[in-house]
Order: C-alpha cells, then sequence, then structure tokens
C-alpha cells in the first residue's frame, strides 16, 4: 500500500506545483507586459515631436498629409510639376497625375505612359487624395541653427548652470551639514522656518525681488539673479541633504574628530564621501532646474539678446506667431535631447530618496 | 579620606560640565556659522520681499511713477474683491491643486505599488523611462498636447477617433490632466523607496494572519509610507500653485500653471506697472495657500505617522 501510494502523491504534488508555478509564470508575464504597455501609453506622445521636427512646412499646412513625414508625389509632365492623385477608375485606383483640373470632370496623364496623352476623368478632383511617399526632412534643424545662435545659446545656459551648481552646492551642503550635526540654539525652530519657506509660492516674493533687482541693484540684462540667489543655497536641496546625513552614524564622525579632524575635514573626508549619490542627485536637480529655468531669465535676461539661455530662445519660438510647428518642434528637441542624454546616462538620480522623517 | 573623594568626584564633575559647556558652545557656534548662509538668503530673498511686499500693498506704488507713492489704506484689497478677473483667477488656480494633485498622487502611488513588487524585471529601465516626462518643459508639453488633442488635425482624431467614427469629447481640460500625469516622477520614486523600506517580516506576519494583498497594501503599506505619501502631496501641492519643489517645468511667470500668479504677473508687467496691486494680489494668493498648507500640517496628525526622531542632542 505505502509503496503504490508515496509515488502517486509526489507526482500529484509535481503536477500541482507544476501548474502553480505555470500560473505564476503567466501572472508575473501579464504583469510586465502589462507595465511595458503601459509605458509606450505614457511615453507615446512623445513620438509626436518627434515627427513633427521632420516634417516640412509644406505638409504641415496640408491637412489632408498623413501623420507620418511625407512628401506629396509629382510627375514632371513637360517641364511642369504636376501632383500625382489616386484616382478611382473601373478597372481600379490609378496613381495619375493631374494635368488639367475643373469642376466637374479632369485631364489626368498617366505616370507609367506619358505618351498615351490626357486622360479625361468625370468627377471633382479636390475630392481625390494625393499620393505621399516616406520623407523626412531637416529643413526645421537648419532654420533654427540659421536663426539661433546655438553655440552661444549653449555657452550661455552651461556657464549659468556651472556658476549655479558650485554655489548651490557648497551652499547646501554646509546649511545641510549644520543643521544635521550641531546643536543650534532654536535649530528646531529654524529648520522648521526652512521647511516652511519651500511652501511659500515665488508670486509674494516677485515684486520685491523684481524691484530688488531690476531697480536697486540694476541687474537686468546680467546673470546676478540667476546665479546670486544659489548661494544662499536652496530650502529643498538643504531639506534632502540634511535627512541624508542623519541617516550617517556619527561614530565616524566622532572617530574623525577624536584624529584632530576639524567640522570642515569631517564633512569632506567622513560625511561626503557617505553621502554621494544624494549629493550626485541634488546636482542633478540643479542641472534639470538650470536647463530649464524661464521664470527669472524671462523677467531680466529679456532685453539682452546675447545673453540668453537655450530655454528662453526656444520659449520664443512658441511667442512669434509665424512660427510653424515642425520649427517649435525642432526647438524643443534640440533643447531636451541633452537633458534626456544625461538623464538616462546617469545612474544615480534619485536612486534612494529616503524621506526618514518629514518633521513639522 | 571620603572627604576627599567626595571632592575629587564633585571637581571631575565640574570639569567635565566646563568642557561640556565650552563644546556645547563651541557647537553652536559652528552650527551657526554652517547655516549662516542660509539665514542670510532667508532674510534677504524671503522674509524681507515679503514684508515689503506688505508694505508695497497698501500704496499705490506705480513702476512709472515711483515718486507719487502714497499709502492707500486698504484700497488694494477692495479693488481685488471687485475685480471679477482677479477672483476668478484664484477660483482657477484652486480648481487647478483640486483636480491636478490627485490625479498626481493616486497614479505615483498606483506605479509605485506595482513597482514594489518582486515580479517586475528590468525596474532600473523602467523607473527612469517613466521618470522622465518629469523633466520635460512645459512649453513642449503644451505643443505635444495640442498636437494629439486638436479637435480636426490632432492625431488622437485621425488615428482612432475618425476610423471609427467617434465624436470628439476632448474639453480645454485635458492639458492639466496630461500635465499631471507626466508629473508623477518625484512622488513616485519618494512613495517607491519608501515602500521597498517597510520591513518584510510585518508583511509576512500579516500574510500568515490571512490578510490578502489590498489588505496588506490598505493597513500595512499605506500607514508605513505616510510620511511619504504627504512629502509627495506638499511637493504637487507646491508646483500646482506654480513654484518649483523638486523640478522645474521652464514657466515663465505670465504662463505659469497657477492662473493666479500669471495674472499677478500681467498686473506687474503688461503695461500697467501697478505693483502695489499686484503686492495685494500676491498677498491673497499666499495668505490662500499658507492656509492650505496649515490645514495639510494639521491633518497629518490624523492619518500620517511619523517615526519617532531619534534623540541625538549629544554631540
Amino acid at each position: 500500500m505505502k509503496r503504490s501510494e508515496s509515488p502517486r502523491r509526489s507526482r500529484n504534488r509535481d503536477t500541482s506545483t507544476l501548474t502553480l508555478r505555470l500560473w505564476e509564470f503567466a501572472g508575473n508575464g501579464l504583469l510586465n507586459l502589462f507595465i511595458w504597455i503601459t509605458l509606450v501609453v505614457y511615453l507615446f506622445p512623445l513620438s509626436y515631436m518627434l515627427i513633427t521636427s521632420v516634417k516640412t512646412s509644406a505638409q504641415m499646412r496640408d491637412s489632408k498629409s498623413p501623420i507620418w513625414p511625407a512628401r506629396a508625389v509629382t510627375f514632371n509632365y513637360n517641364g511642369t510639376a504636376l501632383l500625382v492623385y489616386k484616382v478611382p477608375t473601373p478597372s481600379g485606383v490609378q496613381h495619375w497625375a493631374l494635368e488639367q483640373p475643373h469642376i466637374t470632370y479632369s485631364l489626368f496623364v498617366d505616370p507609367a505612359k506619358p505618351q498615351a496623352g490626357l486622360i479625361r476623368w468625370d468627377g471633382y478632383w479636390g475630392s481625390l487624395t494625393l499620393v505621399y511617399l516616406p520623407s523626412v526632412t531637416l529643413e526645421n534643424f537648419v532654420t533654427l541653427w540659421q536663426t539661433f545662435n546655438y553655440p552661444n545659446l549653449l555657452r550661455n545656459t552651461l556657464f549659468v548652470i556651472a556658476l549655479g551648481e558650485i554655489g548651490v552646492l557648497f551652499s547646501s551642503i554646509m546649511v545641510a551639514y549644520g543643521f544635521a550635526r550641531f546643536r543650534i540654539p532654536g535649530g528646531k525652530f529654524l529648520f522648521f522656518l526652512l521647511i516652511g519657506t519651500i511652501m511659500i509660492p515665488d508670486s509674494i516674493t516677485l515684486v520685491p525681488t523684481f524691484v530688488l533687482f531690476g531697480r536697486v541693484l540694476n541687474w537686468t540684462g546680467t546673470f546676478y539673479p540667476l546665479l546670486v540667489p544659489q548661494f544662499f543655497g536652496s530650502a529643498i536641496y538643504i531639506f534632502l541633504l540634511r535627512q541624508n546625513f542623519k541617516t550617517i552614524p556619527r561614530d565616524l564622525d566622532e572617530a574623525a574628530m577624536l584624529d584632530g579632524a576639524g567640522p570642515l575635514r569631517t564633512l569632506v573626508s567622513v560625511i561626503l564621501p557617505q553621502s554621494i549619490p544624494t549629493v550626485v542627485t541634488v546636482a542633478l536637480l540643479h542641472f534639470f532646474n538650470a536647463w530649464n529655468e524661464l521664470k527669472m531669465a524671462s523677467l531680466y535676461l529679456g532685453v539682452r539678446p546675447d545673453l540668453q539661455t537655450i530655454a528662453f530662445s526656444t520659449q520664443t519660438t512658441q511667442s512669434v506667431g509665424t512660427t510653424t510647428e515642425g520649427l517649435q518642434a525642432a526647438a524643443l528637441l534640440l533643447m531636451l535631447i541633452p537633458l534626456v542624454v544625461l538623464f538616462l546616462s546617469q545612474r544615480f538620480f534619485m536612486q534612494d530618496m529616503v524621506i526618514a522623517n518629514v518633521e513639522k | 579620606m571620603n572627604f576627599i573623594v567626595v571632592r575629587r568626584a564633585h571637581r571631575k564633575r565640574a570639569v567635565k560640565s566646563v568642557k561640556r559647556l565650552s563644546l556645547r558652545k563651541y557647537s553652536a557656534r559652528m552650527g551657526f556659522m554652517l547655516i549662516l548662509p542660509w539665514i542670510l538668503g532667508f532674510l534677504l530673498l524671503k522674509a524681507f520681499p515679503i514684508l515689503a511686499a506688505l508694505w508695497y500693498s497698501f500704496t499705490n506704488f506705480h513702476m512709472l511713477q515711483p515718486d507719487q507713492i502714497q499709502f492707500i489704506g486698504l484700497q488694494n484689497y477692495i479693488t481685488f474683491f471687485n475685480d471679477r478677473r482677479a477672483i476668478n483667477s484664484l477660483i482657477r488656480s484652486l480648481n487647478y491643486f483640486i483636480t491636478t494633485v490627485p490625479i498626481e498622487m493616486i497614479a505615483a502611488l498606483l506605479l509605485a505599488a506595482v513597482f514594489a513588487s518582486e515580479r517586475l524585471r528590468l525596474k532600473r529601465i523602467l523607473r527612469t523611462l517613466f521618470f522622465m516626462p518629469s523633466i520635460i518643459p512645459a512649453v513642449a508639453i503644451s505643443i505635444i498636447v495640442s498636437g494629439l488633442l486638436n479637435r480636426d488635425s490632432g492625431w488622437l482624431n485621425q488615428l482612432i477617433l475618425r476610423p471609427l467614427n467617434l465624436q470628439n469629447v476632448l474639453g480645454r481640460n485635458t492639458f492639466p490632466i496630461v500635465l499631471a500625469l507626466w508629473t508623477i516622477g518625484p512622488g513616485f520614486l519618494i512613495m517607491l523607496s519608501a515602500m521597498l523600506n517597510v520591513p518584510r517580516e510585518i508583511y509576512e506576519a500579516a500574510r500568515v494572519d490571512g490578510a490578502g494583498p489590498l489588505a496588506r497594501f490598505v493597513l500595512i503599506t499605506l500607514p508605513m509610507i505616510s510620511p511619504a505619501v504627504f512629502f509627495s502631496l506638499v511637493i504637487n501641492m507646491i508646483s500646482s500653485f506654480g513654484g518649483v519643489a523638486l523640478l522645474d517645468r521652464g514657466l515663465p511667470y505670465s504662463r505659469s500653471l497657477s492662473p493666479m500668479e500669471s495674472y499677478i504677473s500681467s498686473q506687474l508687467f503688461s503695461g500697467s506697472y501697478n505693483l502695489g496691486y499686484a503686492s495685494a494680489l500676491a498677498w491673497v494668493m499666499f495668505i490662500v495657500v499658507m492656509l492650505i498648507t496649515l490645514a495639510l500640517f494639521f491633518s497629518t496628525r490624523y492619518w500620517v505617522q511619523f517615526p519617532e526622531e531619534e534623540d541625538n542632542e549629544e554631540i
């Protein structure tokens, strides 16, 4: 009895675990599939920009043109370029070039047999659709390159980012270290104040800072309004860094202090090496923000075209009424590519944004 | 003998306390020096402008006639209550906050929940790609949305609605919703990392007690990550009022997501340069946002479980 039962039971168990595994496998597959489909839908709108940027302005004006970048097919007949239409005839749809458009009938040429002469077709030619061929153009990029001084825009943007980065990292790390490791009288209140400033809407400080920077200090047309505030630290970066510094065990800095290291030495040789992911996250955040920044740039750099940043000039392509959508898309693409390449090529960004405690 | 020991101990303690006092003083001084940049920045770029704006709001300060500045009391605020466009902008700002923030929060939370599952592969690539739209400037999004959703030539119309003979039902509100769905990045990452930090044993214990996946999510995950939920809520709130919390969408004041902010800047820059009235409007906005913030912080005592702050008084 025993002998005959045990193999059967084990076989049973085998099949049941097998089906369970199969189910699990199918479930995992479905979950992964679902996420990838969601991702494709989520990112699909971006393709609009890519495709629009390589369309010709003629296609943008042609409302019957297909979605993909295309040009209408033409046929050269006796020295003139004729548009080729899809013409329904008793013997199927023919691709014929329109030679003489009339209201009730039109005369076509068959591009395959031009020597056969004109073909009469009854009907209104306006109801016919054109024949399109896929065609990609770089004319938008060429126009942009000729209109805007891209090397100069890039130089301005990178200059603002580099100096701002130095300022904001230096000051935010200092302040975060101060809040994380030192007993400051009223420190808790000051930190609460710091968190509070994150929530203050920009519009409240807009008028007085505009008066201060623009009228009192006369900084209109300079980089100072974009750079100087960075040297006072940024509240949200201070918050992120401080939370990270607090997770580093104190024993390490105490050991360093016993070895005779001062507070700054401890910061540089103990704390910072341990918080590289957070520091890189903050640096990247600042890069993305400074790259996209428009509030300050549009207030203070509008009068100096030679100082404008890439975001500013990209935005001007939208405010000018005559620019086509293809041109706008190309400008945005040029602005986006460096940003996206940087974003995709790094591995630190927000790796572990541990919000240990968000105090009141 | 006894006496000497006691005195020695006393002296030791005294020396220790002097040392500790000086250390404490040193620590306070050093800490204060370190946070000085922020204090200066706070006074110069936050406190002073806020108070200056309060002062301007009671005057008829006009940029073109700075010498004719006069104290006019509450006149600017009375103007605000009779200015239908201003009140309308404020209502639209609040409306934007109320519609977009829940969408952002729920989408980010659901995505984070899927990512917390061990069944998902290639998480790193997926995470990066899902985050990517959050760094794309808003000007790009506005042309993408208009290109996709335009009533006649939009892709949605051409690709899906027209072939299926469906009516275009898209309203003007689609841009904020698409923008909200493309802004989930920071909230998603914050909540995801909080979810991954929840100890596994708690889930195991709940599973043994018979809690299903939904019950585990609602009863364990949500309370455990409530500080992260709160933090992302705050971040989304700030950006819905036109501010920059973590990532800048690159919108000038005049095209701010918050209609109130663009109305303020229109009072300021498009012709009128009426600094006094613009300041009054800014103060109204400030008070409204601060009230919402206070309400949010006050509500935390009912739904956010803050972890105990470890005692680090000793240095």
